[in-house]
C-alpha cells in the first residue's frame, strides 16, 4: 500500500512535470523532501516518546477496566450477537474502551483477538454483523488528544496549535456514532444475516 | 472558553499521570518508561517511510500536479464548501498514515498552519483513520474472504467526518 502510494505520486509528478517543463524544479523538491523527513521525525520524537509513556501508564492503571464497566450496557445493543453468545464479548468491551481513551496501541491487539473469537464461533469465511461493526468502529476512533497533530502545528509556527482539539472531539465522537449506525443499517443489505 | 479547555487538556493529562505514579505501586513508572521507549522506536521507525513519502509529496507539489488537480476539481469541491487543496489529503488518508502525514505537513507549510485549509485538514486527520488499511488488517488476520459492507460503511463514515470537519471548522473559526 505504502509502496503503491509512493510509486503513483512519483510517476504522476514526473510525467506531469515533463509536460509542464517543471522537471528541474523536481530536483530541489527531492532534496528538500528527504531533509524535511528528518526534521519532521526529530520534531515528533519528543512528543511520541512522552505520549507513548502516558498511554502505556493509562493502560497499566486500569482505566480501560473502569471505562468498560460504564460502556458495557451500551455496547450490548451495538454487538447483540457477540453478547448473546459471549464469544469475544470481553475483548470487544475492552477494545472499545481503549479506543475511547485514545489508547490505539492497546486497542488493536484486543480487536484482533475479539475478531478471532467471533470467527472461531461462526466458522465461516464471511464476516458476521458484529465483526463488521467492530472493524468499522475501529476505523473511526474517538480522539482524546491529537498529540502528533498539535506537535506538527506548533512546529509549523501556528499561533494556536491547540485550537483544533475541541472540533476534533466533536467530529470524532459523531464519526463513531455514524460508524455504528451505518454498519447496523447496512448489515441486512449485504447478503444473508450471519449469526 | 474552548481555547482554555483545549490548551489545558495536555497539562491535565500530565497531572493525572503524575497522580497515578504517585499513588500506585513502583512499577507504574516502569510502565511509563516502557511505553516511552516504544514511542521513540515508532518515531524512528517512521523515518524511512516518511522519507519516501515526503519526497513523493514534495514532487507532487513541485511538478504543479497538485495545483492542477485542485484547480480542475475546484467546482466540485466548491459546491460542497470544501477547499480543493485538500484533495491529496482525502486520497491518501484512507490508505496510509505516513502518506497522509506527509501530505498534511505539506499543506501546513504551503497554506500556513492557521489557514482554513490547514484547520480543516487538521480536523480530518484527527477524526478519521486509515480505513482501508485497518479493515484489511482486521479481516486478513482471521482469513475472512467476504467482508460484506465493511469497506463501504467505513468509507461512508469517512465521507461524513470529512463533511462535518469542513462545516464545523467554518462555524468554529469564523
Amino acid at each position: 500500500m505504502l509502496g503503491k502510494s509512493f510509486a503513483v505520486m512519483v510517476c504522476f509528478s514526473f510525467v506531469f512535470a515533463l509536460f509542464t517543463g517543471n522537471v528541474p524544479a523536481l530536483s530541489g523538491a527531492i532534496l528538500d523532501g528527504a531533509a524535511k523527513a528528518v526534521t519532521l521525525s526529530i520534531s515528533l520524537l519528543g512528543i511520541m516518546c512522552l505520549w507513548g509513556g502516558i498511554m502505556s501508564l493509562l493502560s497499566y492503571s486500569g482505566m480501560i477496566r473502569k471505562l468498560s464497566r460504564v460502556l458495557r450496557p451500551v455496547l450490548r445493543h451495538v454487538f447483540p450477537n457477540a453478547f448473546s453468545t459471549g464469544e469475544g464479548e470481553e475483548e470487544i468491551v475492552a477494545c472499545v474502551s481503549a479506543n475511547a481513551l485514545g489508547l490505539g496501541n492497546a486497542a488493536t491487539p484486543l480487536a484482533l483477538s475479539a475478531m478471532k473469537k467471533m470467527q472461531e464461533y461462526s466458522g465461516s469465511d464471511t464476516a458476521t454483523d458484529d465483526m463488521v461493526t467492530l472493524a468499522v468502529l475501529g476505523t473511526s476512533s474517538f480522539n482524546l488528544f491529537p498529540s502528533t497533530l498539535v506537535a506538527l502545528r506548533r512546529a509549523a509556527g501556528s499561533a494556536d496549535p491547540y485550537c483544533i482539539v475541541v472540533p476534533i472531539w466533536i467530529v470524532s465522537a459523531l464519526g463513531c456514532l455514524t460508524a455504528i449506525i451505518l454498519s447496523r443499517i447496512m448489515a441486512p443489505l449485504t447478503g444473508r444475516r450471519a449469526r | 472558553m474552548t481555547e482554555i479547555l483545549s490548551a489545558s487538556i495536555l497539562p491535565a493529562i500530565l497531572f493525572l499521570t503524575a497522580l497515578i505514579v504517585l499513588f500506585s505501586d513502583k512499577s507504574a513508572f516502569d510502565a511509563f518508561l516502557s511505553g516511552a521507549s516504544d514511542g521513540v522506536r515508532s518515531a524512528v521507525g517512521l523515518l524511512p517511510s516518511l522519507c519516501a513519502l515526503i519526497v513523493a509529496v514534495e514532487m507532487l507539489f513541485a511538478s504543479g500536479f497538485a495545483d492542477f488537480a485542485a484547480e480542475a476539481l475546484s467546482p466540485v469541491f466548491g459546491a460542497l464548501g470544501m477547499p480543493s487543496e485538500l484533495l491529496p489529503l482525502l486520497v491518501t488518508r484512507p490508505i496510509s498514515g505516513s502518506a497522509s502525514t506527509a501530505v498534511y505537513t505539506g499543506l501546513l507549510e504551503k497554506y500556513g498552519p492557521d489557514s482554513m485549509t490547514a484547520l480543516i485538514a487538521s480536523v480530518i486527520m484527527g477524526s478519521s483513520d486509515t480505513a482501508i488499511y485497518v479493515i484489511s488488517v482486521y479481516f486478513s488476520s482471521i482469513n475472512i474472504k467476504r467482508t460484506r459492507h465493511a469497506l463501504a460503511a467505513s468509507l461512508l463514515t469517512m465521507l461524513v467526518t470529512i463533511a462535518l470537519s469542513a462545516v464545523l471548522c467554518k462555524i468554529f473559526f469564523k
